[in-house]
């Protein structure tokens, strides 16, 4: 599996990644899936992960970025119409 | 000033499995500059069985010494001898029913110096049986298009069937440079307000003007596209052709090496690549 930007975040990130691929591979590709039946694990990870993005000040990057993604989103689907 | 770059490929493996070695491609052999990917936003949408996801990679790059020429490193964050780590966010979204993924990259800072957006879009390809006939077929192809990849009793032994199926991807660059333009609008707004301050950053702008010095920098960034496209394209295959010999298992195995042989700092596979092989 690859590794965490936070060494720290490692451990929980490779129990959800194993929990992902599983329930990836056996019911989203299948089209079986009903749920994301990994979300309490991303949860633990999330936690361990947005601590570190702060540690490290990515997580305003990070936000402006994804503001920015949603407002070109946004525009793209208005110049479709 | 805008340049870009677009490329059809076909790789000879089923749709899901190239969705699956896509989230899975981080280490190969031709990905030891990749320090690190993290997942940060996931959601799954079981009316449209859509799965979208946001992941951060940190890619370690050498700056061209073209651009240390035409840019001071001090500006760029980047160590004497040019070497900087860059973040990287990655969105895709992957239709399951509808058979296509469309992904998108960018870098996340410097946006100003260099934007670099790539998009590559998979698809399956359109099933070449006339309807009647797939009318027929019936639930036996719908559950071969869906499972390609079959399990020996354990889930992590999950092995890609040779079935002769392929995966369309477009793939496209773009890159933007709009160096100059914020310091340029900032000394205008410090004209205006009667301030005859210069900021000293743009020293180095007099002698090259803006627009050739974004010209130059999408010209580097190009290059170095071109360059990196096809240790990408290869480092899909190894993670593909790892799964079709020994399943996913055979992908972690894969993964767990390369990832043993970047923190021992030995390259050992990476002989055959080119040794600049930044994305």
């Amino acid at each position: 599996m690859s590794a965490s930007l936070a060494p720290e975040c490692n451990e929980v990130k490779e129990r959800y990644d194993s929990c992902f691929l599983k329930w990836y591979s056996e019911k989203f590709l299948r089209g079986t899936s009903t749920s994301d039946e990994c979300d309490p694990l991303f949860k633990q990870y999330e936690k361990c992960l947005s601590r570190a993005l702060k540690d490290r000040g990515i997580d305003k990057m990070l936000k402006e970025a994804r503001e920015d993604n949603r407002e070109n989103d946004a525009e793209h689907m208005r110049s479709k119409r | 000033m805008v340049k870009f770059y677009s490329t059809n490929d076909t790789y000879s493996y089923p749709f899901p499995a190239v969705t699956l070695a896509y989230f899975l491609r981080y280490p190969n052999p031709y990905s030891t500059h990749v320090l690190s990917t993290d997942t940060i936003a996931r959601n799954y949408d079981p009316e449209t069985q859509r799965l979208t996801t946001i992941r951060l990679h940190l890619k370690r790059s050498k700056l061209p010494s073209a651009v240390g020429k035409l840019i001071p490193r001090s500006l760029l964050g980047a160590s004497a001898n040019g070497d900087t780590q860059t973040y990287i966010l990655e969105k895709s979204v992957v239709d399951i029913k509808e058979g296509w993924m469309d992904t998108e990259s960018q870098n996340l800072e410097w946006t100003g110096v260099l934007s670099v957006v790539e998009r590559q879009m998979f698809k399956r390809p359109a099933p070449a049986v006339p309807d009647e006939v797939k009318i027929f077929q019936g639930m036996e192809g719908a559950a071969r298009r869906h499972g390609f990849i079959t399990f020996g009793g354990l889930g992590a032994g999950a092995k890609v069937e040779d079935s002769g199926e392929t995966t369309e991807v477009t793939s496209s660059v773009t890159l933007h440079s709009h160096i100059g333009e914020t310091w340029k609008k900032r000394r205008a707004a410090s004209v205006e307000s009667g301030g005859e301050e210069q900021p000293q950053k743009m020293g180095f702008l007099r002698s090259w003007g803006t627009s050739t010095l974004q010209k130059n920098i999408e010209k580097i960034g190009l290059t170095r596209t071109l360059r990196s496209q096809p240790n990408a394209r290869e480092g899909m295959k190894v993670v593909l052709e790892r799964m079709r010999e020994g399943g996913l298992v055979g992908v972690l195995d894969g993964m767990r090496r390369d990832r043993e042989a970047i923190l021992a700092g030995r390259d050992l596979l990476k002989k055959t690549a080119r040794p600049d092989n930044d994305e």
